[in-house]
């Protein structure tokens, strides 16, 4: 491409940028449509034709919203219709005052599974944010935003804002799920799909899904320094996905998403609201309460990820492991059944690693002859997953020692249900984000790194973006803050999260839940209530009485095994 | 007189050539090379038979890495029908038979 040819590629860009823009609420999937075509269209010129039709399209279908007041089309309205469009160009280009305010632009709902109880409580939209907030001139990002009405009218003024965690995964779409699960009695939930993530802009390489998905399960499943390499190619191929349609990979970072929350808030007309982060969330949550306190009302960290500089996770994961293990140990059940699981635990691991196990797996997995193997690194991955719910503790020891003793009956279904769990992640919205945030993955991989780390992001931001401002923790801020911290939980360790809430200071109080993972809320009804009663007051101690309530883990035997 | 909605000859176009390979999920840029119509023309009748239900979209995997997924378009049903009826009108008009009954 010379560079006349690029420029007009530019050009075309730009103009079906704009086209997108201009469309009516509810019409943005249209927006992406016309944009996502040119990447087919060869031939620069028709590129630019294409694009030059698109902005027209999108301002007829701007006009014909007109009749509805009462106007119709006539020549007079299609030269409305170009000043229009000039004023839309110009205002894109060197946007200033109002079209940079924040705006909630509702629309239908199209989520799914919206059952007809829930419908009525669904306010669905999106709000436009700019591209980079120091510079509003640069263009906007669509983010997806959905408000449920509590289910209690009329609701307290101060709602909830749930953040969720990922970097990249998609939370709009389980409106319904979180329409039924209220955060605290009387408050409205906001919903919002985070920059690059769920049906938010911008759609970072999405002919690359599967790509970089294989290559992490690669890495997953060897760990090879082979299998890096071609993580990183596939990475940096993303990256110049990216760069070439205009999207600046500076645009991202957990900075950035507080910036876009804040938009948010200001859009949606909410004076202070309560911040509900969970996992990752408690980044961009913390960070919010730092850069905008005066905006929340109480915060809740459940499950923290904390900013750098954050232990090794492979020695987190191995510490929340051996917790895991001394509980069996201590448990009459489990140890009566699974005397040494530790030893048990590692005398897998090297049988796996001098034969992986066969698994047969669904149809859906696309794997040859519907099989997959079973490696000591990827059994390792498998592991750390099932420490993150509760729900799969029972059963946890009695798959050990299944695979230990060569049998991989039940595992297919397991596999299957982590690979999609792991498909819905945008995992270039992970680095995205990951890539500006953390400084410890431009480092090479430190010594008695396993595969947990290598699944990690070393060796790949290196070389894909600047490394952005950090995240923060709010050192001493006044907002009342609930750390809620689970005993196993593989991400952060409940003394971490406990130094965190001692850093904040006074305004946090902390709390671990024994027997719980990843996301005390979702798994500990204990939790959700505790959160619910801090929501409500948060300058009343919560009465945290019913952690240590919970009931005992059931486990499976070994003479259950079939 | 208010115009017969979808009578445009651009969107009669666009339904033919829909219902030539009524299958077949097509593309907005080969739906513009095969009309010939623009994509300025080409898009708000799209959306206008979308709207009208008349017209399914769904979003396709890539051809090949490295490329986004396309949107991509088919009659449903009841867009099929009006196709249909369009289709016999015109042949009907062809052979002089108003009834639009084609043997």
């Amino acid at each position: 491409m010379n560079a006349m040819s690029g420029r007009w590629r530019r050009v075309a860009q730009k103009i079906v940028g704009h086209a997108s823009w201009v469309l009516p609420g509810g019409q943005s999937s249209w927006g992406d449509a016309m944009w996502r075509e040119l990447d087919y269209i060869e031939d620069d010129r028709a590129a630019l034709r294409w694009a030059i039709g698109c902005v027209t399209a999108s301002y007829v279908m701007r006009l014909a919203a007109l009749p509805r007041l009462g106007l119709r089309l006539s020549p007079r309205s299609v030269l409305a219709g170009i000043l229009l469009l000039s004023i839309g160009l110009a205002v894109q280009g060197y946007a200033s005052g109002e079209s940079s305010l924040p705006a909630f632009e509702e629309s239908i709902c199209d989520l799914p599974d919206v059952t007809p109880e829930i419908r009525p409580r669904l306010r669905c939209g999106t709000v436009r944010v700019p591209r980079d907030h120091a510079r509003p001139d640069t263009g906007s990002f669509s983010l997806a935003v959905v408000v449920i009405k509590s289910a209690q009218q009329p609701s307290l003024p101060d709602p909830v804002v749930y953040i969720n965690g990922g970097p990249g995964n998609p939370l709009t779409i389980y409106a319904t799920y979180q329409a039924r699960n209220p955060y605290a009695p009387r408050r409205d939930l906001i919903l919002v799909d985070q920059r690059g993530s769920g049906r938010s802009e911008p759609s970072l390489c999405p002919g690359l899904d599967r790509t970089l998905l294989e290559a992490n399960l690669a890495v997953a499943a060897n760990g090879t320094a082979d299998a890096m390499v071609k993580r990183r190619a596939a990475y940096i191929t993303c990256r110049d996905q990216a760069t070439r349609r205009g999207i600046d990979l500076k645009a991202f970072g957990t900075r950035v998403t507080v910036e876009d929350f804040e938009w948010v808030r200001q859009a949606l007309g909410i004076e202070r609201w309560n911040v509900y982060g969970e996992s990752y969330g408690t980044a961009v949550a913390m960070t919010l309460v730092a850069l905008h306190p005066e905006a929340v009302r109480s915060a809740v960290l459940d499950s923290i990820y904390p900013p750098d500089p954050v232990p090794l996770w492979s020695a987190v994961v191995s510490a929340a492991r051996d917790a895991f293990f001394v509980h069996c140990a201590q448990d009459e059940a489990c140890s009566a059944s699974f005397p040494d699981l530790a030893g048990t635990y590692r005398e897998t691991l090297d049988r796996l690693d001098r034969t992986p196990l066969i698994v047969n797996v669904p149809p859906q997995l696309q794997q040859p002859n519907d099989q997959a193997r079973m490696t000591a690194p990827l059994f390792e991955v498998l592991v750390n997953r099932l420490l993150y719910f509760p729900t799969a503790y029972p059963t946890l020891p009695r798959i050990i020692q299944s695979v230990h003793d060569g049998d991989a009956r039940g595992l297919g279904n397991l596999v299957a249900s982590e690979m999609e769990a792991a498909r819905m992640e945008n995992r270039a919205t992970n680095a995205a984000v990951e890539c500006r945030d953390r400084p410890h993955f431009r480092n090479p991989l430190p010594p008695g790194a396993n595969v947990m780390d290598r699944t990690q992001l070393y060796g790949v931001c290196e070389g894909w973006s600047e490394l952005g401002p950090a995240p923060l923790i709010p050192i001493g801020a006044s907002v009342p803050t609930l750390v809620l911290a689970g005993q196993f939980d593989p991400v952060a360790r409940p003394s971490l999260s406990r130094h965190v809430a001692e850093l904040i200071g006074r305004s946090a109080r902390w709390i671990e839940f024994p027997l719980v993972g990843h996301n005390v809320r979702g798994f500990s009804p204990c939790g959700a209530k505790i959160a619910a009663d801090f929501i409500d007051d948060p300058r009343q101690a919560p009465d945290t009485s019913c952690a240590d309530r919970r009931p005992p883990i059931r486990f499976v035997s070994k003479a259950q095994i079939p | 007189m208010s115009r017969k909605p979808n009578s445009s000859r651009q969107t009669r176009a666009i339904l033919a050539t829909l219902l030539d390979r009524a299958q077949t999920w097509r593309h907005g840029y080969d739906l513009s090379k095969e009309t010939g119509l623009k994509s300025g023309t080409l898009y708000p009748v799209l959306m206008r038979l979308s709207e009208q239900g008349l017209l399914e979209s769904r979003w396709q995997d890539p051809e090949r890495p490295g490329l986004p997924p396309r949107h991509v378009y088919r009659l449903t049903s009841t867009g099929l029908a009006l196709a249909r009826e369009q289709a016999l009108s015109e042949a009907a008009a062809v052979v002089g038979d108003p009834s639009g009954a084609v043997a």
